[in-house]
């Protein structure tokens, strides 16, 4: 029975993995008890046969508890590492996210710094850079050169003729821009000569009122502002009125005030030019004769001469969108004592009309000299002129050369005159010069010139000029000489013979 | 002598004061109604005198002087010249 049991005992130790399981240490244990049971149960196999058994199966149980507790303590053991490894991955997740959207975000960022850099910087930024780049003081320059071919008949003249008008500006802000023009001709037989026409500075007080001072073009009419410099004149010579027998002085020195405003429609305009200068004054040595040239410019004014003070208008009546052209109307006038107690008054009326390829101007001008010792001296001028552009010609057959070429042609014409009762012989200049072909005829009392122009643009603002003039002078008035004498000799002047010259200038307007 | 001194020291003064006002940045929309203005202007304006030069002829900075002297010289309405001077400046 115990050898039974003892099988029984060991089988079902095996049959459990008992040995496998357990520590060692209980192993010998339990087989020394089933051991020293075997050898005692020899002895008293009866009854201790149930209490062994029932140690046994104590021992079974205790060991079984052991084992559903080590198993519980594993699965808790497991179950906690299954939380931890389920948080680290959601933590991955997470990781992984946040690196997809920092990845897209970085992606989308650099596109932008592609196009970007791709785009360029904007027109305002770049605009803006620049100017840091070039600082506050900033000078434009602008103006024109010219080149002249000069001939005229009658003084069998032939030359070139060189004249730099380079005009600085100075934009210190909004409301604030100085100017200055230098003037450099090549005078017959000598090195370059200077002058300086204009230097001002311009305050531009509001939308309609602006002041100038310093020495500028005389406001009066249009044709010392506006067409005197060479690549706007059409033509090569200045009308007569404005030329070698000025009725007023080309520039003077002074304060203006001047503006413009709309008064309708777009294009319907209206402004206003009022000034005091030092005003005019004349060649009058050794003493004052009729005829006698005004200076160009004065530029200090001598004790016995008065302020000159000017204003002109300029009316334009045609809206823009009419289709009309536009037309100006002006009128100026410019007055002041030349001498102690003598006047000089003028004034005159000027029109410029424009529409697309035809452009025609017109003044009339009158000068009055009270004269200390002898009659007024009273002068008349005029002049009338037109263009027309051929661009928009159409030349049936032609071929494309030659019709661009007509397409840059520019024929003009123009009708000038000036009458004055007399000239001053010692006056006479027939050195030609840029601008001015010399010409004998011109210095008359009464000149009449007509001039016919003939322009190829090469640019908006380069052009060759052709200019033929014939100078048709009316006979009558007087020609005073001193020739070196106090007093003048007066002889009355006959028919003066008529004369033509021809000017070729390529005028650049910078 | 006296007078004209203070005169124009009073209107010194005032254009400052003006200017500063008036240097105020334009929108957006005021500068498409100068540019479609000066687009219409230019060719009218300009040609009354010479031929109009063309807006790249002359830096957007040199524009501002330059219209700053037209605007002198031939007495344009400021509102005209200021359509110019954006036309111009956009042909860059």
């Amino acid at each position: 029975m115990a050898a039974r049991l003892f099988i029984d005992s060991a089988h079902f130790i095996h049959s459990k993995g008992f040995f496998w399981k357990m520590r060692g240490w209980a192993s010998i244990l339990l087989s020394g008890l089933l051991l020293s049971g075997w050898s005692v149960g020899e002895v008293r196999a009866g009854d201790s046969d149930s209490s062994e058994l029932r140690q046994i199966r104590r021992e079974i149980q205790k060991i079984k508890a052991d084992e559903d507790r080590q198993r519980q303590f594993d699965e808790n053991l497991i179950g906690e590492l299954e939380h931890k490894v389920e948080a680290l991955e959601d933590k991955n997740r997470q990781i992984q996210k946040t690196s997809e959207k920092l990845q897209t975000q970085s992606s989308q960022q650099f596109q932008e710094l592609h196009k970007q850099i791709s785009a360029g910087p904007s027109p305002s930024e770049f605009a803006r850079t620049f100017r840091d780049y070039l600082g506050t003081h900033q000078f434009t320059l602008a103006g024109a050169v010219a080149g002249d071919f000069i001939y005229d008949r009658q003084t069998a003249t032939n030359t070139f003729a060189l004249d730099f008008e380079p005009i600085v500006l100075y934009r210190v802000n909004d409301w604030l821009l100085f100017e200055g023009t230098i003037e450099a001709n090549l005078p017959a037989g000598g090195s370059a000569e200077f002058t300086l026409p204009v230097a001002t500075a311009q305050i531009f007080l509001n939308d309609h009122m602006v002041v100038q001072a310093g020495i500028f073009d005389q406001p009066f009419g249009d044709w010392y502002e506006d067409q005197s410099p060479f690549w706007v004149n059409r033509f090569v010579t200045a009308p007569l009125p404005y030329g070698a027998e000025a009725l007023v002085p080309p520039t003077d020195l002074g304060v203006q005030l001047r503006g413009g405003a709309q008064w309708g429609l777009l294009g319907q305009d209206f402004d206003y030019t009022m000034w005091v200068s030092n005003g005019p004054s004349f060649v009058d040595e050794p003493q004052p004769v009729v005829g006698q040239a005004v200076n160009e410019v004065n530029t200090i004014k001598i004790n016995t001469n008065g302020q000159g003070y000017g204003a002109r208008a300029r009316f334009y009546p045609l809206p823009l969108d009419s289709g009309l052209g536009r037309l100006e109307l002006g009128v100026s006038t410019l007055n002041g004592k030349w001498l102690d107690r003598n006047w000089y008054n003028s004034w005159g009326i000027d029109f410029a009309y424009l529409r697309g390829p035809l452009q025609a101007r017109g003044e009339y001008l009158q000068a009055y000299r009270h004269m200390p010792n002898s009659n007024a001296d009273n002068r008349q001028g005029w002049f009338i002129q037109i263009g027309y552009f051929l661009n928009q010609v159409q030349v049936p057959f032609a071929h494309e050369r030659v019709e661009n070429f007509i397409h840059r042609l520019e024929p003009l014409i123009r009708y000038s005159g000036v009458n004055q009762r007399a000239i001053v012989q010692d006056e006479i200049e027939t050195v030609p010069e840029t601008g001015f072909s010399g010409s004998p005829s011109i210095w008359t009392p009464h000149p009449r010139e007509v001039a016919f122009g003939l322009d190829y643009w090469l640019a908006p603002s380069i052009v060759w000029q052709n200019e033929f003039d014939l100078e048709l002078p009316e006979a009558g008035g007087r020609t005073f000489s001193f020739n070196g004498n106090p007093t003048p000799t007066s002889m009355p002047r006959g028919a003066t013979p008529n004369d033509f010259a021809f000017l070729s200038q390529l005028a650049i307007g910078f | 002598m006296r007078r004209i001194i203070v005169i124009l020291m009073t209107a010194l003064t005032l254009t400052s004061i003006y200017q500063t006002c008036w240097a105020d940045e334009i929108s957006q929309s005021e500068r498409r109604h100068l540019f479609r203005e000066g687009a219409k202007l230019w060719p009218v304006y300009c040609a009354q005198c010479h031929n109009a030069r063309p807006g790249s002829e002359f830096a957007p900075y040199q524009w501002d002087a330059i219209i700053m002297h037209m605007r002198t010289q031939a007495n344009l309405p400021a509102q005209n010249a200021r359509a110019i001077l954006e036309f111009l400046k956009a042909s860059h």
